[in-house]
Formats: structure tokens, C-alpha cells, sequence
């Protein structure tokens, strides 16, 4: 276990140090980011809609979309002189190279939300007092689930010609449902709904969680067939 | 005699109705150097993945009786990472705890001036060093090169060869010692370390036939009428 850990571990690290010296994927996501927040805002009529109304739905978009370029990249990464057969040849579970890559990947989109979440509240002008730790654990739960089944598809898009257009096409349709999870909780959180409305929801987002994340560990080593 | 450390037995591959190759049968022991030839587009690269476990075979079987270290086309190194970073990387991976060994490869290809300069800025010939480095980590028992000697100067060559020629021979008395399957086509440096070449052509593997005699004439002769045959 702990072999499998310091597997995991040394992956994550491997991927945060070329990211930090790239900083490509980061800074395309950030900026991403910053417009779609800007946009949806600037895009609405403020006499018509209350900026409380599209606040959930632009959070998400904006947390979807932009956590889409790092997955992107995480497997690109690993095609660039074929480094993934490196990682092949070695002895190592090709779960704790999955696991790795995950991690890496809820790193990456945990930072960019990190650097989105404020620029949500002085856009959108909403208070997170006393909401914060329900609106982490959404943001944890919803993240978990479409960043597992990113990393599973991702691995299996980069050896498609078009990589980068095929993970979006491939992705989209397993979103909907933890995203639409994710917005109703967000919505009912920030109209400070009794807990009891959200139970379910997060029962749910639960359920997307666990079957995404054991479906995407036992599926990975199929992607890897040539 | 020892047992082999590398037996395949009427391996075949195919992409999808395409044959690349058919019952390619061999077997490798400690210290001896299979040397491939063949075309451009032959499978001889194709045959090395099969070999080194990252394609399956079609049909028949490779049993390994050992690790395996691969020298590919592309270096398997991140861009973005130092040349010791990359090494340091592959021992992680392999389990290795000794901080030595990485040392002792940058050493041994003469990549220590370089070792923290990333590999992005590595020129064709450092990276192909690096890349040797790589597959030799986790001091493999079988080692697969793919046109090792590929973008290295005339010092690089050399020191590769003799290093492959250290490899093969390290241990060997004491039953240790490499087997190398080496794809090249570099007849000089083909007839310095092989003990057997195998040609592939047709879709076939002709031999491996034992290197009685060490003239390039000889072997290019024989891999020319083997081309040409019908």
C-alpha cells in the first residue's frame, strides 16, 4: 500500500512540477475562467434577471468548462515522446497510474476553482457566510465526479487524432448529471434552503461519485490496449 | 546452459486485416545479442513493443524470464523535466531507493554536465543518451534498442557501444550478464555486439542466424538476397 502510494504520489508530483514550469493548461483554464465569469454577468439584463438567478448555472459553466482544458491536457502530457510507455514497462499497478493522473487532475481543477470562487462573489455580489463549508462540499463531490470520468475518457480521447475536440464530445454527456446535481445544490445553498432540500441532491451527487470513480479505475487498463 | 530469458513462439501481429508479421519465433539467453534487420516498414519496431509487453501479440506467445528495459523512437522523457529529474522519475517508478544509480547513469552516458537542464532544451543526441538511461534504471535483464546509435556523434556511438558491450558482458560468468535485442542499420556497429542476426522481410523473421562470420559484406550480402527474393 504504501509502495502504491509513493507511486501515486511520485505521478502527482511529476504532473504538478510540469505544469509549474509550463503553467499552459493553468493559465488557459484561469483565463477561461475569468471570461465566462465576466461574460455570463455582463450578459445579462439586470433590470430582468437578478445576478442570484444565473450565479449557480455560471459557476458551474465556468467550473466545467475550464476544468475540460486541464483534462485535456493530462494525457497529452504523457503522449509527448510516448512517456506513458515508461510509465508502461514499469511494474506498477496501472490503477495507481490512474489514480495519479486523478489526483493531478482534482489538483489542477481544485486550484482553478480556488482562483474562480472569488471572482464568482464580487461578480455576482454573493454573500458565502455561513454557506461555505455546504458549497466546499458540493464543489468536492461534483469535482470528484466529472474529474473521474474526465481522466478515464481523457486517456482514452489522446489517441484519437483530434484529441482535443473528441474529449468535450466524449465528456459532455457524463456531465449532466453531477453538473446538474451540482447547480440545484449551489441554487438552493445560496437561497439558504433548509438542509432537508438538499439531502437528496447530495445523495445523489454520492452516488455519481462512487460508481464514476470504481468504473473509471476498472476501465482504465482497457484504454490502454492498442 | 542457462534457461532463456527471452522465448517467443509463432508471434504474430496484425492491425486490423493487416499482417505486420507471422510466427516470429526465437529464443534469447543471458549475454547474447540478437541483432534485427529489416526494411523500413518491416515490423521490426512493432516487433520490439510485442517483445517489450506493450502490444499484444496476435497469436503465439513472448515469455520473459526477466525485467526488460526499451530504447525506443521517442525518448519517453517529459519535456519539462530535468535529465536527473526523468531518471529520478523511472527509479521511483521501478522501486529503486538507491539514490546512487541515477548518479552512476548520468556518469556512465556523459550526461552529468546537463542534469539539471531540462530536456526540452536537450539537443537530438543528449536526449537519445538520456533515453538509454532511462531503460537502463532498473538494470534490465532483457534490453529491446530500437536504433540506439540513432542522432548520436562518433564519440556518443562509441561510448554506446561499449557500453551495450559492458552490459551484455557484466556478470556473465557468474550468470548474470544481459540479452539485447538490437535493431539497427548500422552494420558496423551490428557486427561488433551481435551473436545472431535475424532479418525481418516479407513479413517474416529469417533466422536468427549465428554471426560465424563478423564481415559487413557478408551480412549485407545475405540481407540483400533475402530483400530481393520473391
Amino acid at each position: 500500500m504504501r509502495d502504491y502510494l509513493g507511486v501515486v504520489w511520485a505521478i502527482v508530483v511529476k504532473d504538478a512540477t510540469v505544469e509549474w514550469r509550463t503553467k499552459t493548461a493553468f493559465m488557459s483554464a484561469v483565463v477561461f475562467a475569468i471570461l465566462v465569469l465576466s461574460i455570463l454577468y455582463f450578459a445579462r439584463d439586470p433590470t430582468a434577471v437578478s445576478s442570484m438567478d444565473i450565479a449557480p448555472g455560471a459557476l458551474w459553466v465556468t467550473f466545467t468548462f475550464a476544468a475540460m482544458v486541464g483534462l485535456n491536457r493530462a494525457f497529452l502530457l504523457e503522449r509527448e515522446n510516448q512517456a506513458i510507455d515508461g510509465m508502461l514497462l514499469t511494474p506498477v499497478p496501472r490503477t495507481a497510474i490512474f489514480v495519479g493522473k486523478m489526483t493531478g487532475n482534482l489538483l489542477f481543477v481544485g486550484f482553478v476553482e480556488l482562483i474562480s470562487v472569488p471572482l464568482f462573489v464580487l461578480f455576482y455580489n454573493v454573500s458565502l457566510a455561513g454557506r461555505l463549508p455546504q458549497l466546499l462540499a458540493v464543489t468536492a463531490m461534483a469535482t470528484l465526479a466529472f474529474v473521474a470520468v474526465g481522466t478515464l475518457l481523457s486517456a482514452m480521447a489522446v489517441r484519437t487524432r483530434f484529441a482535443e475536440l473528441m474529449l468535450p464530445i466524449l465528456l459532455l454527456p457524463f456531465l449532466i448529471p453531477p453538473v446538474v446535481g451540482a447547480v440545484q445544490l449551489t441554487s438552493r445553498i445560496l437561497a439558504a434552503r433548509p438542509a432537508s432540500e438538499l439531502m437528496g441532491w447530495f445523495k445523489l451527487l454520492a452516488a455519481f461519485d462512487i460508481v464514476f470513480c470504481v468504473l473509471a479505475i476498472l476501465l482504465y487498463e482497457a484504454t490502454l490496449d492498442e | 546452459m542457462t534457461d532463456p530469458l527471452l522465448v517467443t513462439e509463432a508471434v504474430t501481429r496484425r492491425y486490423g486485416y493487416r499482417r505486420v508479421f507471422a510466427d516470429v519465433t526465437f529464443s534469447l539467453r543471458r549475454g547474447e545479442v540478437l541483432a534485427l534487420l529489416g526494411p523500413n516498414g518491416a515490423g521490426k519496431t512493432t516487433l520490439l513493443r510485442v517483445l517489450a509487453g506493450l502490444l499484444r501479440p496476435s497469436g503465439g506467445s513472448v515469455t520473459r524470464n526477466g525485467t526488460v528495459g526499451l530504447v525506443a523512437h521517442n525518448s519517453m522523457a517529459y519535456d519539462a523535466l530535468t535529465a536527473r529529474e526523468n531518471l529520478a522519475f523511472a527509479a521511483k517508478l521501478w522501486g529503486i531507493v538507491d539514490p546512487e544509480r541515477v548518479e552512476e547513469l548520468l556518469d556512465r552516458l556523459g550526461l552529468v554536465r546537463w542534469q539539471d537542464q531540462r530536456v526540452a532544451t536537450f539537443s537530438r543526441g543528449m536526449t537519445q543518451r538520456l533515453a538509454i538511461a532511462r531503460a537502463l534504471i532498473h538494470q534490465p535483464d532483457i534490453l529491446l534498442l530500437d536504433e540506439p546509435f540513432h542522432s548520436l556523434d562518433d564519440p556518443g556511438v562509441a561510448d554506446v557501444v561499449r557500453l551495450l558491450g559492458e552490459l551484455v558482458s557484466e556478470g556473465r560468468g557468474r550468470g548474470r550478464g544481459r540479452a539485447i535485442v538490437l535493431v539497427t542499420h548500422q552494420l558496423e556497429r551490428l557486427v561488433q555486439l551481435a551473436t545472431s542476426v535475424g532479418y525481418l522481410v516479407h513479413g517474416t523473421l529469417v533466422g536468427p542466424e549465428p554471426m560465424d562470420d563478423r564481415s559487413v559484406e557478408t551480412i549485407a550480402a545475405r540481407y540483400r538476397g533475402l530483400l530481393n527474393r520473391a
